[in-house]
């Protein structure tokens, strides 16, 4: 994925990029805590994701991006529990980066950077009704450092960390457990930190840009998944996962980018076993 | 929801303080108790007199006690107030929540259930389901409530007032009243509640007993009661407990969760006798519903199944069922915000405290609000759970002898917003439990009466907005739970309380 606030990619001065993609991610097994399992109750689940965003470039060193995902959950059938998923859109993320270096060093460039970002959900769905909820229905508050060294031939590698902050969601009951008894429909979505590594290429005269990456998520609290039973906002998630993408910028339109992608969970706890195929397009331009 | 900025609490268990009780019911121990015939037939010894040189040592010892309180203890006197069978219900509730799941299937298909035999597994002992939660909170309230009313007896024959009374040094943290002290009534309380709960949730069993010998413990520490009130009230928790259990073990619980071949020929009857029967949709398929012969268990009230059995729901090519049917279909395709936030709040599914749970919840909150003293709280309890299980028992009688199919089985590519549990259609569980609740809590606290209504309603209507229930199993099922009250009102007006 391009030009998000987990990236190295900067707008200059009154640039933008908008962005949009599409994409599907599917479990037909899960952790319940960290056992992986399958239930036919589910079965397979679909999590088709349509996320516009826009990169504006405010300074060469400071860029802001507004992005809303719609999303639709459902499982396949044929399933045991026959429940409905959901759609709708989900959270408004704004964030801001700011680089605060980028220096020739050696053979390539270092550059640093420092996001923050704030996302809230804008329409009222339940996250208590995993794993069909759009989304964990709390506010987040991120903070991220990016650092990436790219060499003059097109090769750099790139480090991620990052801390998100989540506040408390509401539930549509007011007794849920949560290793112990709680008279509230206040749940507590437990906080995590991030991290990536990635690995890239720019190739074909600059036009074609390729990436391995490796992410993980870790929660900092939570129960875990109670046997056979649904996954609920308090659960401590844990996962890392795999992923590839390229991204084709068409020369005879200039601006217009192309890109698909690639996401393999590996290990996980109270989390689907998730595969993820992407695509979408980009369009950069002055303003 | 958008959460603000500030925190919202999020408690573990009701945040009320000791208080001054509303009434002492003196007469309590001439109460008709449910276990027993009177309340002297448990037998406890006289006190010594306050002048005794062992009761003068017995607060000699208290009054050294209160003195060195650590924090720790402080809380747990706090914690567990002057009326503890409302920790007791909460504890109750939370080990049901515990063991409320279902298991899922073993790799090859089938399905292997809890059973007292092997409670450790695979599939842990019990599976707190919503006949099973009914049926561990009457036995619990009923072994409570006959052990007050012997405690209450006792008390006012002996007239022995609490060491705060006896000597001025003696602080006790809960508000002076002139209840006597022999025996304890929180004593009564920890071990009835200790043994009921040990027998429910024998795998609880070190939790059980830790709680109830910081219960114990903390009467010392509040002052409130010398080590000889502590004897004497456990014997009398131990003794109704024993009784209670002694009743427990030939209701016919045992025989419940009947096999496949008693389970298929239930399911035969019913398609020979009206042509259809409920089927579990899950996958694998479970080969057995949930209890199959709940229905044989022994009510507390009502004298037996066909005096509160409703007549039979609609032929599935009726007009009735044609319009329920048109009527889930709506809802599903035109959810609205508030329907589903209706559904999920009376849910009450899997992992939580059942419908049974949430009316204690419910009756809880009154108890509190009303400062009810021990003996009355332990009688709310008691009826309401009574009540609630005969209520059940009924219900489950219904939905096996009428074996309905439910909404995701008659309507093709049918999906709910709940899920759909493993027992027929007819009549809905929360419509009985919650009727029945209603009544009860409507005659013990009047002025509830039109909120207690106003959420058994809403609780049966949750459930056509879950997706899971007709109308139709929603309506008989209130009319059915309203019935079987009447018989646990009856005994109720007539213990000599009122």
């Amino acid at each position: 994925m391009s030009q998000t606030p987990s990236d190295a990619a900067m707008m200059k001065k009154r640039e933008a990029c908008f962005a949009i993609t599409y994409d599907q991610g599917s479990f037909d097994q899960y952790w319940e805590g960290t056992y992986l399992r399958s239930n036919e109750t589910i079965a397979k689940v679909k999590r088709t994701t349509i996320m516009p965003m826009i990169a504006i470039g405010i300074l060469d060193n400071l860029n802001f991006y507004v992005g809303v995902p719609y999303v639709q959950t459902q499982s396949d059938k044929p399933n045991g529990g026959q429940l409905q998923g959901v759609k709708g859109f989900q959270d408004l993320s704004i964030a801001v980066k700011y680089r605060a270096l980028n220096k020739d060093i050696g053979n390539g460039t270092l550059a640093l950077f420092a996001a923050g970002g704030f996302a809230t959900p804008i329409t009222n769905y339940l996250s208590d009704y995993r794993p069909y909820s759009l989304g964990n229905g709390t506010d987040e508050w991120s903070l991220r450092g990016i650092a990436q060294y790219k060499l003059k031939m097109g090769l750099y590698v790139r480090l991620m960390g990052g801390y998100l902050f989540r506040g408390q969601t509401q539930a549509e009951r007011d007794f849920y457990y949560n290793n112990g008894a709680y008279y509230t429909s206040w749940m507590d979505v437990p906080s995590a930190w991030e991290s990536n590594a990635v690995i890239g290429m720019w190739l074909l005269n600059n036009t074609l840009r390729i990436e391995a990456s490796y992410y993980a998520l870790n929660s900092t609290s939570g129960d875990d998944i109670r046997k056979y039973n649904a996954a609920q906002p308090t659960n401590k998630v844990v996962f890392d996962q795999f992923g590839l993408s390229a991204q084709y910028f068409i020369k005879p339109v200039k601006g217009l980018g192309v890109l698909v992608y690639y996401n393999q969970m590996l290990n996980g706890r109270n989390i689907g076993k998730v595969t993820t195929l992407g695509i979408g397009a980009t369009y950069q331009f002055k303003f | 929801m958008v959460s603000s900025c500030e925190e919202h609490e999020m408690p573990r268990f009701a945040k009320y303080s000791a208080y001054e009780y509303s009434d002492l019911d003196e007469d309590g121990g001439t109460w008709q108790p449910i276990l027993i015939a009177s309340a002297d037939e448990i037998v406890i010894e006289a006190p010594a007199d306050v002048n005794s040189v062992e009761y003068q040592a017995d607060l000699v010892s208290l009054k050294s006690i209160v003195a060195n309180l650590n924090d720790k203890q402080r809380d747990a006197v706090k914690y567990w107030t002057n009326n503890p069978a409302i920790r007791w219900n909460e504890i109750a509730l939370e080990l049901a929540t515990k063991y409320n799941l279902i298991p899922g299937p073993n790799p090859d298909g089938t399905y292997t259930l809890p059973t007292p035999a092997n409670p450790d597994g695979p599939s842990p002992f019990p599976f707190a389901h919503p006949a099973y939660t009914s049926r561990v909170l009457a036995y619990l309230s009923v072994a409570q409530f006959d052990g007050l009313i012997a405690a209450w007896h006792y008390k006012y024959q002996f007239n022995r007032l609490s060491p705060a009374h006896q000597d001025d040094a003696i602080e006790t943290a809960y508000p002076l009243s002139s209840l006597p002290s022999y025996p304890s009534d929180g004593a009564v309380i920890a071990i009835a509640s200790r043994d009921i709960l040990n027998a429910m949730f024998p795998l609880e069993k070190d939790y059980i007993n830790k709680r109830a010998e910081e219960h114990l413990a903390s009467l010392l520490w509040a002052g409130a009661n010398v080590e000889s009130d502590l004897t004497a009230g456990e014997l009398i928790g131990s003794e109704i407990a024993k009784l209670a259990l002694a009743k427990a073990s030939t209701d016919g619980m045992s025989k419940a969760q009947c096999p496949k071949p008693v389970s298929d020929s239930i399911a035969l009857s019913a398609f020979n006798r009206f042509g259809w029967q409920w089927k579990n949709m899950e996958i694998p398929v479970r080969p057995v519903g949930l209890a199959p012969l709940y229905c044989n268990v022994k009510m507390w009230s009502v004298p037996n199944l066909e005096a509160v059995r409703p007549g039979p729901p609609p032929s599935l090519d009726s007009e009735a069922f044609k319009k329920a049917v048109r009527e889930l279909k709506d809802i599903q395709e035109n959810m609205t915000e508030e329907k589903r936030k209706i559904a999920n709040w009376w849910a009450d599914g899997l992992g939580t405290y059942t419908p049974p749970g949430h009316w204690n919840r419910f009756a809880k909150d009154f108890l509190i609000q009303y400062e009810q003293n021990p003996i009355r709280t332990a009688r709310t309890f008691a009826y309401l759970n009574m009540a609630i299980m005969d209520a059940g028992i009924s219900c489950w009688d219904a939905k096996y002898h009428y074996h309905y199919p439910r909404p995701i089985q008659t309507i093709p590519g049918f999906k709910t917003i709940v899920g759909t549990p493993n027992f027929p259609s007819y009549t809905s569980g929360h419509s009985a439990f919650s009727a029945a609740a209603a009544s009860i809590l409507s005659h013990l606290f009047p002025a509830e009466t039109a909120k207690c209504q106003k959420w058994a309603n809403e609780a049966a209507e949750s459930r056509i907005y879950g997706g899971i229930h007709y109308r139709f199993d929603a309506e008989v099922g209130i009319t059915q739970g309203k019935a079987v009250a009447e018989y646990t009102l009856d005994k109720l007006k007539v213990d000599g309380a009122d």
